[in-house]
This record gives structure tokens, C-alpha cells and sequence, in this order.
């Protein structure tokens, strides 16, 4: 016969592999990113030291304050790179933020219909929508260089907003149809009793309960704009619209590396986007749920 | 506004059929090139090798001659791509750095313009050295005028050498490994020789210089590839690279993941004794506000398989003019200020560079410059310098528009010799094999 | 009232149409039309440096890979790429998911970390890694050798599989957040009284996750496979910067094939025989997973 043991003596397994599992990701996670926010408040000599010093010895804010007022040995590397590095900050927002935004507008209307009618053809339309996505960049890269270059485009904010947003417009169609889908039928309909028209019902009834599938199509918009490397590096040239990927692979491919500028370049263009992840958290992994539950 | 014969030429080279839409489209674009034209603005792109040094040579060239010039320089490693994208689209520059490596393809695609007839043109071409003349040639025609020229040197830590009581650089490729374990084994260093071999769209100066320096070659004169047939040196090579970074392990394996400036610094902090490369670098790597080396590096021969001075190899860049450009007069002019003779008939943009960063130049009559001569002993031993000047040749199959995509595959077979994933006379098979390929497929 | 009665309401078949119109235009005017080109040129003998060659070659570009070393080379390096990047990514996301839904200090701030990669650009990324895998002062060598664990610092880049595992494992990295997002809000739709009924049979812990969560999990599975296929198929920023595709061609996938020839070597008709092959074969893929979900009976589009 079992002896049962008293509750209190038991060893709560199911809490320390949680634990285990818990500080093991964590670090995991946090581990690499550390590594170069500690680089970029480091003097060049101490990030490549061996062994290395795992927090600066000496802090300084050199690095940062070099992309603000270069100096000389700074202002030579990675074709500009210092110089152009707030501007390309500020681009890199202004055009995730419009890209986010657009593909919401699109999206939405687009979403709706999926989620609220039935019509033909609508299975097709879809999976059309994902089919664009499978075109890996590089084989459209081309004609689309030349159509931004005739719409006289080329090396403007819209030129990248316009690609980015045919980028993520499939995937957000797909995240807010789901979650549209979740959101019940009875407050329209109780929206229309009180003789709202469709637009209000849509604007002040429909969207702020499906206000977290919106965050995450969003986010996820953001994010697509935020990092993609190819289309900016041909469609810019010059810090009037170049990304922050851009210039951060100038740091990397050019004449004069410095390891500590390149780690500041890089944790500058992490946090913005972070900030906004992080903001919306909550409402990401709810905006999502719905979506993934049910095709 | 309409279609302008730029946009037609090169829709009509890309076989754009862009239909109708993009005529129209193009039709209501306010045509960013129509504003440069207008001015006499020079738009003038290089890669961006010391920027703001070039910058200040232009901001005198705007004040002699009254003409602007909007200067973008583009990273190193995607000038090329870049480059070719904004011709393909129509958007080129004006006026433009050229590598050798890259002039035939250029050419061939339409966005260059001979330079034969034009102002000053012929006195150039008679005052640099032959091979450098040659290299900017392209069937009879001329196409560029020289930014700087370099041949590839073997360069070395002298201070290094001493502590390990070695008096002399090598002449043969066993002596440079000797040397290498000597100073390995004597706990100096733990891996003597460093290399630049990360991939990358920019040649590997120093397999070519290798090759030279045995008196071997990859090509025949017809450009037909006989590295695996009539000429054994290529394997050979690669055999004695591939010891050196597995069996001696006196080649730093970390080359495989270093690009030229990586290796600069590490010569500059006295972490490599050996390299090879051009033999300017030796100005930077001896310059004590610069590097902790300086006064310890020389230049030497290339060290051979037999121990014999055979060669070594060297490069041309050039200034050009682009096809299309609607501001011919003006981009010349700076074409010419940049590359050519000055009103004294004197090189003031190469002779410039020498003086700056030791910038191999292609004018004779700069050899004899005291001020050159004066410049050039503060790094380099003047004898040696001229030798490898003397010896240096230029890749025999850049004149092939399949070069690119050889270099490219040079790069990968010379990695796998030295990360020991294939055999010498695999190697040489594969890349006889690629460049067969490559011929026929260009015929 | 007649006018009213006169103005049919629009079908749903036409409201949809309207609804979706915006969204169509943008897609028909910046991709289709991209994408009916590369066609099209795929078909032809079309290199900038040869525009006199240049022809309407049909299916040659096509027919000329099945004896294409480097492009088979590439495949080989993109399946294999796909497949460790996919195997880590989906069991560790899975994981980092099931500890995110349970309850315990410390939680939220797990979630925010896990969300940190997400925020990170490909480029960004490989110059991290980079900076972590450095022969010469990379903090990998350094904290390996301050645990004893190696005696000397390892160029961990330059041989052909250690390359090939550390990008993969730079590239999961990078890619993990969107999957642990998806997984996590598949989990959290779980119904607590299937748990808690679960609790009561006394199901251990991997039976409750198999009988309980798994069936609800392969939808956002699903979706995670699809898109994380479709991320490693075309991989690109994060193994440039990190290895340019070296050693020899141990990391050139075909995606840092098919840029070269399009861009460096300027081959525009072969690159867009590349991009149709990687596109079909990603078609193929996402067609199989969805196939083999709709046959478990729970997928409606």
C-alpha cells in the first residue's frame, strides 16, 4: 500500500521545472541583446578585450553621443552611417507607423467582408491574398524598382510604405478576419435597431470591441516595416528615406568597423519597436487568440 | 514631360515591355533627372572609401569651376549591385568609380561612354604605365582615367620576425611557413598569418598575387581556363594554403570570417606578423597615431613555390562617364580634375591621394616627385616598392563579361581549400569546370 | 418611399467585392503586376550584361537547374536550413508557450522578453550574432572559456556545419517571438474547465497536454508552420551579414543564391527561375500542411 504523503512535504516538481524553465528562456532571450547594450557603452578597447568585460568598466556615451555630432575617426565610417543614423530612426518610424496604419484601413474593409458576408469566391480570394506573400521578395524586387522609378517615387517615404503595406496586408487580412469573426453579431445588430448607419456602427460599435485584433494586425504591420532590409537598401538612397537597416548594414560591411558604434546603431534601433510591443502585450496575445482558434 | 531617351533606352535594354500604364505613369512623374540637368549639377557616386576626404577634394573642384556636384558615396559592399540597379532604372550617376573587375560588364550593359577624342584623354593614357592603360581599355576603346592603381605585397611585422630571430621576410611559400611555426612555437603569436577571406563581392587580391607571384595563371591567353591542365601552380597553391590552415595551423582559421579592415586593425595591434595585400596599407599600418605597429611593417616580394621573383598582381580603378549623362560637358570636366592632368599637366587628384593614404598612382612622371619620393620612405622601402610595381600584372580575363561570376566562385572554392572541405585538385576541377560552363554560356 | 424601394440593396456578393477593392487595387498594381513581370522573365534569356543575347528561351531557364550545381547545392542547404530552423523554432516557441500560460511570478516580464527578438531587424541580428560568435573577442569564446569549458577561443563561423548550425540558430532566435505569440494565444482560448477536468482524471501533466491542448494547438500550429516556412524558405538578412553564405557555399541558401545572381551577376532571367522554384515549393509545402489539417476535420478557411 502507498503511504500518502502529507500535502505540505510534497516537492512542488511542477513549480521548479516551471522556474527552471522560466530563468533558462529568460536568459536565453535577454542574454544576446545584453551583450550589445553593454558594447555600446563601452570604449572600443574594452569590447574587444579578452577575456571580455561583461559590464563596462568605464561607461561612456560616446558611441551614442556620435550619432549626433560625429567625431572624426566616427564620422568616416560605414559611408556616413553616424550622421545618418537619427535620420534614419525617424524614417524608420514615420514609415512603419504609416505602413501600420494603411494596412489597417485596407485591411479592416477587407477583413469584414470575410468575416460578415458570405459570398462567392471568397475562399479563392483568400488564399489569393497568401499567395502573394510566397513571391520571395528578390523576384519582384526589379519591375518594382522600376515602377517606383516611374511614379517618380524613389527614395520617398511612399515608395516603402507602399511595398511594405502590400507586405503585410495578407497576413493582417487573415489576423483581423479571425478575430472579426469573434466578435458576436448582436452588437451590430443592436447598433442597427438604435438606426445607426453602417459607418458609425462600424466606427464607435464594431472596432473598439475588436480593438485587440487591430492592435496585433498592427503590430504585426509595424514589425514588417520596421526590419525589412532589401527593398529599402535599392529604394533609397540618401538619409531622406533610408531605414535603419540600411544604415546598420553599413556599419557592418564597410572600411572602418567599430564594434561599439555598430552595438549602439543596433540597440537604437531595437527600442522603438520594442517600446511598442510592449505597450500593447496584452492586447497582442488576445488580438491573436481569436484568430488562431478557428480557421 | 515626355519620355526621355534615357527612360526608352533602358526599358527598351531590360526588355521592359512595361506596358502602357508605365508610360503613362512615367508621362505624369515630374522626372527627378529633368532638375539636375538644369543647373549643371554633377551627379557623381564611388564607393565610400574615405568620404570625407573625397568630399574636400570635390568642395575645390566646385570652387575652381563653378559646377556642382552632388556626391553620394555608397557602401563598399553593395556598390556594385547598387550601382547596376540605378542604371537599370535610369537613375545613374553622371560621372562614377569604376573597378576594373567590373568594366567590361559595364560596357556591355550600355552604361558607360568611351572617352576616346575627348580633351586631355590621349595625354593620359601616355602618361600612366601600360598595364594600367590597358586594364581601362575595352575592345580598343577607352574608358575611364585612373583614381589609383596598387600591386599586392607581401607585408610584415619586422618587429615580430626579430623577436623570433628571423632577420629575413621568406622568398619561398615553405620558408613563409617555417617562419610562421618559428614564431607560433615561439608562443609570439598564436596564428602568424591573417588573411582577408570573407565572401564578398570584392576580389581576393591575394590568391591572385599568390598565383602571379609562382608565375602561374588560372587563364590562357584566349581566356580559356587551364588551371587544372597546362598550369599546376593554382593547385599547388591551394595545397600550400590548405597545410597552412590545417596541418601547420599557422593561418589564422578566422580568416575565413575577416574582410580587409578587420585584418588592417589586426596588423595595426601586432596580432598578424604576416599578410598580403596592396601596398598601400603599409602607410596606415605605419602610421604611429594609427597603429601600435608602426615602424615594424616592410614590404617584401611575394614568396613563391621555387623561391624564384616571378610577379604579383595589380588592380586599376578608374573614374568614368556614364552613357546617358545630360550634363556631358561638366562630368568630363570633373572626370578630368578627378582622374586626368590639371592645367600644369599635373595629376593633382592622384598625386592627392599619395599624399593623403599612399594611394598607388599610375602616372610615371609622379615616380620621380620628390615630394612622392619623400612621402613614400616614411612607409616603404622605395626599392622594393618599385619592384613590385615593376613585376605586377593584371588579371588576364578581365575583359570576359563572365568575371564577376568567376571571382565569386573563386571565393567559394578558396574557402572550402582552406575549412578543408575539398582537395586541391577538387578545387582546380571545380573551377575549370565553372568557368567552362560560364563560357559557353556567354558565347 | 419608391425611390428607396427602386434602389436594390447591393448583394453580399457585391459588398464584398466593394470591401475588398481597396485592398485588391494596392495588391494588383504594386505585386501582381511585379510578379506576372518576373514571370515573364523567367521565360526569357535575359542577362544586363548581354542585352543583345536577350530572347524568349521558354522553359530553358527552368530545364537548365536539374544540372545547376550551385542552385542544387542551394536547395539542399535551404531544405535542411528549413528544417532545424523549423524543428527549434516550433518546439522551443511551444514550450516558452505552455510556461507563459501558466500562473507564476515573474510572468509579464517573461512575456516582454520573449517579445524582444520580435522588435529586432534581420540586419541588426546578424551583426549581434556576429559580434557573439567572433573568433577573436566574440563573448560566446569568452564565456565558454571563463566556465572552463574550452581552452582556447573557437572560430565557431569557419568550419562548414558549425556555420551552418550557428545561423540556424541566429535565425530561430530571431523568428521565435511571432510563433510563441501565435501558440500562446491558441493556448489561452483553452477552455480552464477541459483542464480542470483533466485534473480531476489525474492526467499527468504530457497526457493533459495531449489530450487537452494539442487538438486545440494545431490550428495556430498550423499557422506557425505555414509562416515560419515560408520566413526560413526566404532567409536572407540575417545570413548575409552573419556569414555572406561561406563557408564555400555551406550557408548559401537559395534565397542568398538567388540574390547574387540577380544583383551581383545581374542574370535577371535565371534569378527569376530561382524565385518561381522557391515560390512553388513554398506553395507546396503550405498546400500539404493545410491538407493534412483539413483531414483532422477542424480547418475552414
Amino acid at each position: 500500500m502507498t503511504v500518502k504523503v502529507p500535502l505540505r512535504y510534497r516537492i512542488p516538481w511542477k513549480k521548479i521545472v516551471l522556474y527552471v524553465l522560466a530563468i533558462g528562456f529568460a536568459l536565453y532571450l535577454v542574454l544576446p541583446f545584453y551583450w550589445i547594450v553593454a558594447m555600446s557603452f563601452m570604449h572600443e578597447v574594452d569590447a574587444i578585450s579578452v577575456p571580455p568585460h561583461w559590464i563596462p568598466s568605464s561607461p561612456t556615451l560616446e558611441n551614442y553621443l556620435g550619432f549626433v555630432n560625429p567625431s572624426e575617426s566616427q564620422a568616416l565610417v560605414g559611408g556616413r552611417a553616424n550622421e545618418e543614423t537619427p535620420y534614419s530612426l525617424r524614417n524608420s518610424l514615420i514609415v512603419a507607423t504609416c505602413t501600420a496604419v494603411l494596412n489597417l484601413a485596407l485591411a479592416t474593409f477587407a477583413a469584414y467582408s470575410f468575416s460578415r458576408l458570405k459570398f462567392k469566391g471568397s475562399q479563392v480570394l483568400l488564399v489569393l491574398y497568401l499567395i502573394t506573400r510566397m513571391v520571395p521578395g528578390i523576384a519582384i524586387i526589379i519591375p518594382f524598382y522600376l515602377l517606383m522609378r516611374s511614379f517618380g517615387l524613389l527614395d520617398t517615404y511612399l515608395a516603402l510604405i507602399l511595398s511594405y503595406t502590400t507586405f503585410a496586408l495578407p497576413i493582417t487580412i487573415w489576423i483581423l478576419k479571425d478575430f472579426f469573426r469573434s466578435v458576436p453579431r448582436e452588437l451590430e445588430e443592436a447598433a442597427r435597431v438604435d438606426r445607426c448607419g453602417w459607418f458609425r456602427t462600424m466606427w464607435s460599435v464594431f472596432l473598439p470591441v475588436a480593438a485587440p485584433g487591430l492592435v496585433a494586425a498592427g503590430v504585426f504591420a509595424f514589425m514588417t516595416a520596421w526590419n525589412e532590409f532589401m527593398f529599402a537598401l535599392f529604394l533609397t538612397s540618401t538619409k531622406a528615406a533610408k531605414t535603419i537597416p540600411v544604415v546598420a548594414a553599413n556599419f557592418a560591411t564597410d572600411f572602418n568597423t567599430q564594434f561599439t558604434v555598430m552595438a549602439a546603431a543596433g540597440v537604437l534601433a531595437v527600442v522603438p519597436p520594442l517600446l511598442l510591443a510592449l505597450i500593447f502585450q496584452r492586447k497582442l496575445v488576445q488580438g491573436m487568440a481569436a484568430g488562431s482558434v478557428k480557421g | 514631360m515626355e519620355l526621355n531617351r534615357r527612360q526608352i533606352l533602358k526599358y527598351a535594354a531590360l526588355g521592359a515591355s512595361l506596358p502602357v500604364t508605365s508610360s503613362l505613369l512615367s508621362a505624369c512623374s515630374s522626372g527627378d533627372d529633368a532638375g539636375g540637368a538644369s543647373d549643371g549639377t554633377v551627379k557623381f557616386e564611388g564607393w565610400d572609401y574615405e568620404a570625407n576626404l573625397v568630399q574636400q577634394n570635390l568642395d575645390r573642384f566646385r570652387q575652381q569651376n563653378s559646377i556642382k556636384v552632388d556626391y553620394t558615396p555608397i557602401t563598399s559592399a553593395q556598390y556594385v549591385q547598387k550601382v547596376v540597379a540605378e542604371f537599370t532604372g535610369g537613375g545613374g550617376p553622371d560621372a562614377l568609380y569604376v573597378y576594373d573587375d567590373s568594366l567590361a560588364a559595364w560596357v556591355e550593359g550600355g552604361y558607360l561612354q568611351p572617352l576616346d577624342g575627348m580633351a586631355g584623354v590621349d595625354d593620359v593614357y601616355a602618361g600612366i604605365f601600360p598595364g594600367n592603360a590597358e586594364a581601362m581599355t575595352y575592345q580598343g576603346k577607352k574608358y575611364g582615367l585612373p583614381y589609383y592603381t596598387d600591386s599586392n605585397s607581401l607585408t610584415y611585422n619586422a618587429g615580430i620576425l626579430a623577436k623570433a630571430g628571423i632577420t629575413k621576410p621568406p622568398a619561398s611559400l615553405e620558408e613563409l611557413e617555417a617562419q610562421a611555426l618559428k614564431i607560433k612555437n615561439a608562443g609570439i603569436l598564436e596564428y602568424p598569418i591573417g588573411l582577408p577571406a570573407q565572401l564578398s563581392d570584392t576580389w581576393w587580391s591575394w590568391v591572385w598575387a599568390l598565383v602571379h607571384g609562382s608565375n602561374g595563371n588560372f587563364f590562357g591567353t584566349d581566356q580559356a581556363p587551364i588551371m587544372n591542365s597546362t598550369d599546376t601552380v593554382v593547385k599547388d597553391v591551394f595545397a600550400w594554403l590548405q597545410q597552412a590552415a590545417n596541418k601547420s595551423k599557422v593561418l589564422d582559421p578566422a580568416s575565413l570570417q575577416l574582410l580587409p579592415v578587420p585584418v588592417d586593425n589586426a596588423m595595426k595591434a601586432e596580432r598578424y606578423a604576416y599578410t598580403i595585400g596592396a601596398r598601400y596599407a603599409a602607410r596606415d599600418y605605419n602610421d604611429p597615431a594609427k597603429s601600435k605597429a608602426a615602424g615594424m611593417i616592410k614590404l617584401a616580394l611575394i614568396p613563391s613555390l621555387d623561391g624564384g621573383v616571378h610577379g604579383t598582381v595589380s588592380n586599376t580603378r578608374m573614374y568614368a562617364l556614364a552613357q546617358d549623362t545630360d550634363v556631358k560637358d561638366n562630368a568630363f570636366k570633373l572626370v578630368t580634375y578627378l582622374g586626368g592632368l590639371d592645367a600644369d599637366k599635373k595629376p593633382y587628384t592622384a598625386k592627392f591621394w599619395f599624399m593623403q593614404r599612399g594611394l598607388g598612382f599610375a602616372y610615371k612622371s609622379m615616380a620621380a616627385d620628390p615630394e612622392v619620393t619623400a612621402s613614400l620612405k616614411k612607409f616603404a622601402d622605395p626599392v622594393v616598392y618599385a619592384k613590385l610595381a615593376e613585376i605586377a600584372r593584371p588579371r588576364n580575363v578581365l575583359t570576359v563579361p563572365w568575371y564577376t561570376e568567376f571571382e565569386a566562385e573563386l571565393h567559394k572554392v578558396v574557402q572550402q581549400v582552406l575549412s578543408n572541405q575539398t582537395t586541391p585538385s577538387a578545387a582546380v576541377a571545380s573551377l575549370e569546370q565553372t568557368a567552362t560552363t560560364l563560357k559557353k554560356k556567354f558565347s | 418611399m419608391s425611390v428607396i424601394e427602386a434602389r436594390r440593396p447591393w448583394s453580399d456578393t457585391a459588398k464584398a467585392y466593394a470591401l475588398n477593392a481597396p485592398a485588391m487595387i494596392v495588391i494588383a498594381l504594386l505585386v501582381a503586376y511585379p510578379i506576372v513581370y518576373s514571370f515573364w522573365v523567367s521565360l526569357q534569356r535575359n542577362n544586363l550584361k548581354r542585352p543583345r543575347a536577350k530572347r524568349f528561351i521558354g522553359l530553358e531557364n527552368y530545364r537548365s537547374l536539374l544540372t545547376d550545381d550551385a542552385f542544387l547545392s542551394a536547395l539542399r542547404v535551404s531544405a535542411l536550413f528549413v528544417l532545424v530552423v523549423l524543428g527549434f523554432t516550433v518546439v522551443l516557441a511551444l514550450i516558452l508557450a505552455l510556461v507563459l500560460n501558466e500562473r507564476f511570478r515573474g510572468r509579464g516580464l517573461l512575456l516582454s522578453l520573449a517579445l524582444l527578438p520580435w522588435a529586432m531587424p534581420g540586419v541588426v541580428n546578424g551583426l549581434m550574432w556576429r559580434t557573439i560568435f567572433d573568433a577573436k573577442t566574440g563573448a560566446l569564446n569568452g564565456l565558454l572559456s571563463q566556465l572552463g569549458l574550452i581552452d582556447t577561443y573557437h572560430a565557431w563561423l569557419t568550419s562548414g556545419t558549425g556555420a551552418f548550425f550557428f545561423t540556424a540558430m541566429a535565425q530561430v532566435w530571431n523568428t521565435l517571438p511571432f510563433s510563441v505569440i501565435i501558440l500562446l494565444a491558441g493556448l489561452s482560448t483553452i477552455p480552464s474547465e477541459l483542464y480542470d477536468a483533466a485534473k480531476v482524471d489525474r492526467a499527468g501533466a504530457f497526457q493533459r497536454f495531449g489530450q487537452v491542448a494539442l487538438p486545440w494547438l494545431l490550428h495556430p500550429l498550423l499557422i506557425v508552420l505555414i509562416l515560419e516556412t515560408m520566413n526560413a524558405f526566404r532567409a536572407f538578412d540575417t545570413i548575409y551579414v552573419l556569414t555572406g553564405g561561406g563557408p564555400g557555399d555551406a550557408t548559401t541558401t537559395i534565397a542568398l543564391l538567388d540574390v547574387q545572381t540577380v544583383l551581383t551577376f545581374t542574370d535577371f532571367g535565371l534569378g527569376s527561375a530561382y524565385a518561381w522554384v522557391i515560390t512553388a515549393i513554398t506553395l507546396l509545402i503550405s498546400i500539404g500542411y493545410i491538407g493534412l489539417l483539413y483531414r483532422k476535420g477542424n480547418f475552414e478557411v
